[in-house]
């Protein structure tokens, strides 16, 4: 402001020669149209100046008037709540880091204290409803609400509520329309604006009617257990409705709320013409006002307090019942389990605290006691127990011992009847020279293999393949191999031996049936004898070679059944031969003793 | 949501509750007329699709010798003014009343319903007089309680010049 030209009411003086004289003059015709003018900017520069000397004496009072207003009250706060938040809201979106840092010595804290109240909350409420739940008031409103219909939570309200906030309106002071409304939970009341209505009538009626002083105000009337509390501000009212007696905190918390709505929504309270939208917000600070304290220490409790034991003592005592008889029962179902199974004889069984303990006599071929109760779905945490060994001649064990004896299959069928067991399907060499081996089982003495097929062990098959596939080779019309076909003669005669010999070693039986036939050449009782005479021969090889007569059988097939070929040449060629069949059996029976 | 306080005024006996009282919601009594002096309704109505809620304070009548309470009109937005037409002191005073109330509230939106229209028999009004209402820049209808006659269109005149007014 220092470098702008001076302004000033007086007409500007001449300088000495009069060189100026004209811009005197123009100066004092500026003077006269543009004077006041002059004069108002003056005053805006004055005006500028005092400001900025006003900031500066502020920037010295500020923090003693904000103590001094902080004592008075809590506008301070509420005015300056808004700029904190937005600027709090501002500083995080651009360096949330920083404020992370400075809050972070409070957060630990703050958590655990949170965690604290909501345990202790939840213990309350764990009280509460064990002793509503379980104490003879509580039974006997259970009893009220099952009778009445009436929901149990309004039962307990009705009986130990000491006051209960139920509805928040707030009301335009003008016009009487709603501006915002609040209910309790499991409240409704959906005519909240005429009853708002009808509430500024009535403040009206009781004024016009008494013509109390300047802003008095209808405050409290009572209907019932109800109290309505309206606190009217300048711009509107603040009305609750309330159950029960209400403490000063409520009328408290009250004033404040309307302080808070007044302070908070001036503006649209002012501009308020019956749109509600702008004040939408004032919601939660209705929602604040409500609030329920029930009264859980009400007289009448003495007298029934060991009610209060002796109810979850009866509860466990039942409970501890039930679980007894359920695990009695159990112990029961398994006993007879262990009983029924085959093979397995209970002498004693007792229930103790540490688990079951169970002995009696097992037959090694029998089922464990663990597997029949696992079975059965009762096996306990702790089973104990001595089982001695015994046989028993319970069918199906016998039949499991002579399966486990001669290592059977699982696949191969046994069937017994009285002591007689018959052995079906397929039987393998090995199972066979053990029943040779080991004899009969407890409780067999005959074993029938009649309809049983004995299996070689795979290193055997593929020797009796081997045999099953040679064939002996013989010139047209010859009754004797040549060299060749000598030799390969005795090589067969080798590997029957050696089968032979295995076979018998698991006390099977081994049959060698040797076939002769011929070419078509020639009559049918030549070829006949033609081919006899091929099978003797072969079967004097092999005789020189050990092979024993008894198990080989001739079978000089001659022209029929001959074996096919691609051309007739060859067919002649291959049928001039002898081949071999092989049959492994047993004897049909087996008898205890023999 | 969007709310206006109507006020319904007219002298005793006009008809103003049995005019609207098979239109409006209402948990009140009439007896809140004699001891009150008013009964709060509710009417809901539709602006150009925006749903309005009128609060109508049904004003006990007056005699000739009483003023509206100042009190109930007090920051009413609209007014609907009930004469009886079968009775012409009930226009008479009509705009007396009138005046009485906006030098209160100000200029606020107001129709004028000459009920009892279905009583053509007794009808005293002229068209004089409605060309007097008019003239006056009011809106002026035919209503009747007995057919239902002008009450829906009273409603949706007045919920709209309310927000024309306001600028809604």
């Amino acid at each position: 402001m220092a470098d702008e030209p001076a302004t000033t009411s007086e007409p500007p003086k001449q300088d000495k020669g009069g060189r100026n004289g004209g811009g005197a003059e123009f100066a004092a015709l500026r003077h006269l149209l543009v004077g006041p003018e002059q004069n108002r900017l003056e005053e805006l520069a004055t005006e500028l100046r005092d400001r900025h000397v006003s900031a500066a004496d502020l920037a010295e009072h500020l923090p003693e008037a904000i103590v001094l207003r902080g004592k008075r009250d809590r506008q301070i706060g509420r005015a300056l709540a808004p700029t904190v938040e937005t600027a709090l809201r501002e500083s995080i979106r651009r360096n949330p880091r920083e404020i992370a840092t400075a809050i972070f010595p409070i957060l630990g804290p703050a958590i655990r204290k949170a965690i604290a109240e909501t345990m202790a909350a939840l213990v309350r409420s764990i009280n509460s409803a064990v002793e509503h739940s379980l104490s003879a008031r509580g039974i006997k409103w259970r009893i009220e609400s099952w009778r009445t219909g009436v929901p149990y939570a309004q039962v307990v309200i009705k009986h130990a509520l000491v006051y209960r906030v139920e509805q928040a309106f707030l009301i335009h002071a003008e016009t009487g329309l709603l501006i915002a409304h609040a209910t309790a939970p499991g409240l409704k009341s959906p005519d909240a604006d005429l009853i708002s209505g009808m509430l500024t009538a009535i403040q009206d009626f009781v004024r016009d009617s008494f013509r109390p002083g300047e802003g008095a105000t209808l405050r409290t009337f009572s209907v019932g257990d109800h109290t309505v509390q309206v606190e009217a501000g300048p711009m509107a009212l603040l009305a609750l409705i309330i159950r029960g007696q209400a403490p000063e905190e409520v009328l408290r918390k009250q004033q404040d709320t309307l302080e808070t709505i007044h302070l908070q929504f001036a503006a649209p309270l002012a501009e308020f013409s019956g749109d509600t939208a702008p004040l939408q917000t004032v919601h939660p600070l209705l929602e604040e006002c409500l609030e329920t304290v029930v009264d859980t220490d009400a007289q009448g409790r003495g007298e029934y307090l060991w009610m209060r034991w002796v109810i979850p003592l009866a509860i466990a005592a039942g409970a501890l019942l039930v679980v007894l008889i359920r695990a009695n029962t159990r112990f029961d179902r398994a006993v007879a389990a262990l009983e029924n199974e085959p093979g397995l004889v209970v002498m004693n069984a007792r229930r103790g605290w540490l688990g079951w303990v169970i002995t009696g006599l097992r037959d090694p071929a029998a089922r464990e006691p663990q597997v029949v109760l696992a079975g059965a779905g009762l096996l306990p945490r702790a089973l104990k127990g001595r089982w001695e060994p015994y046989m028993s001649l319970d069918s199906g064990v016998v039949v499991t011992r002579a399966r486990q004896q001669w290592a059977l299959p699982a696949t191969t069928p046994l069937s017994l009847r009285s002591d007689t067991l018959t052995v079906s399907g397929d039987l393998p060499l090995s199972s066979l020279g053990m029943m040779r081996q080991r004899g009969l089982p407890p409780g067999v003495s005959d074993v029938i293999v009649s309809d049983s097929r004995v299996i070689l062990p795979p290193h055997l098959d593929s020797i009796r393949l081997a045999i099953v596939d040679e064939r002996v080779l013989f010139a047209p019309g010859a009754a004797e191999a040549n060299l060749g076909e000598r030799a390969r003669a005795r090589a067969v005669a080798i590997q029957v031996k050696l089968l032979a010999d295995s076979v018998g070693a698991h006390a099977g039986e081994l049959t060698l049936t040797i076939i002769g036939r011929t070419d078509p050449t020639g009559t049918m009782e030549a070829n006949q004898a033609l081919a006899q005479w091929r099978v003797d021969h072969v079967t004097a090889i092999f005789a020189a070679l050990g092979v024993r007569p008894d198990f080989v059988r001739g079978e000089p097939l001659a022209t029929s059944r001959p074996l096919s070929a691609a051309d007739s040449a060859m067919q002649a060629r291959i049928n001039r031969s002898v081949s071999f069949d092989i049959d492994v059996s047993t004897r049909s029976r087996m008898t205890r003793g023999r | 949501m969007l709310q206006k306080k109507i006020c319904m005024v007219g002298m005793f006996a006009t008809g103003k509750t049995c005019l609207v009282q098979r239109y409006v919601h209402s948990i009140f009594s009439p007896r809140y007329l004699s001891t009150v002096g008013v009964k709060i309704d509710r009417k809901e109505v539709n602006v150009r699709g925006e749903p309005v809620t009128l609060l109508l304070w049904d004003l006990e009548g007056r005699d000739g010798n009483h003023d509206v309470n100042p009190s109930y009109v007090r920051g009413a937005h609209g007014l609907i003014f009930v004469v009886d037409g079968t009775r012409r002191d009930t226009f008479d005073q009509a705009f007396d009343i009138r005046e009485s109330i906006t030098s209160q509230v100000g200029e606020i939106p107001c129709a004028f319903a000459f009920n009892k229209a279905d009583l053509t028999d007794e009808w005293q009004l002229t068209q004089a007089d409605e060309d007097a209402v008019s003239a006056r820049g009011l809106h002026v209808l035919r209503t009747s309680a007995k057919s239902g006659t002008g009450v829906e269109e009273t409603f949706q005149w007045l919920a709209d010049a309310t927000l024309q007014k306001t600028g809604a």
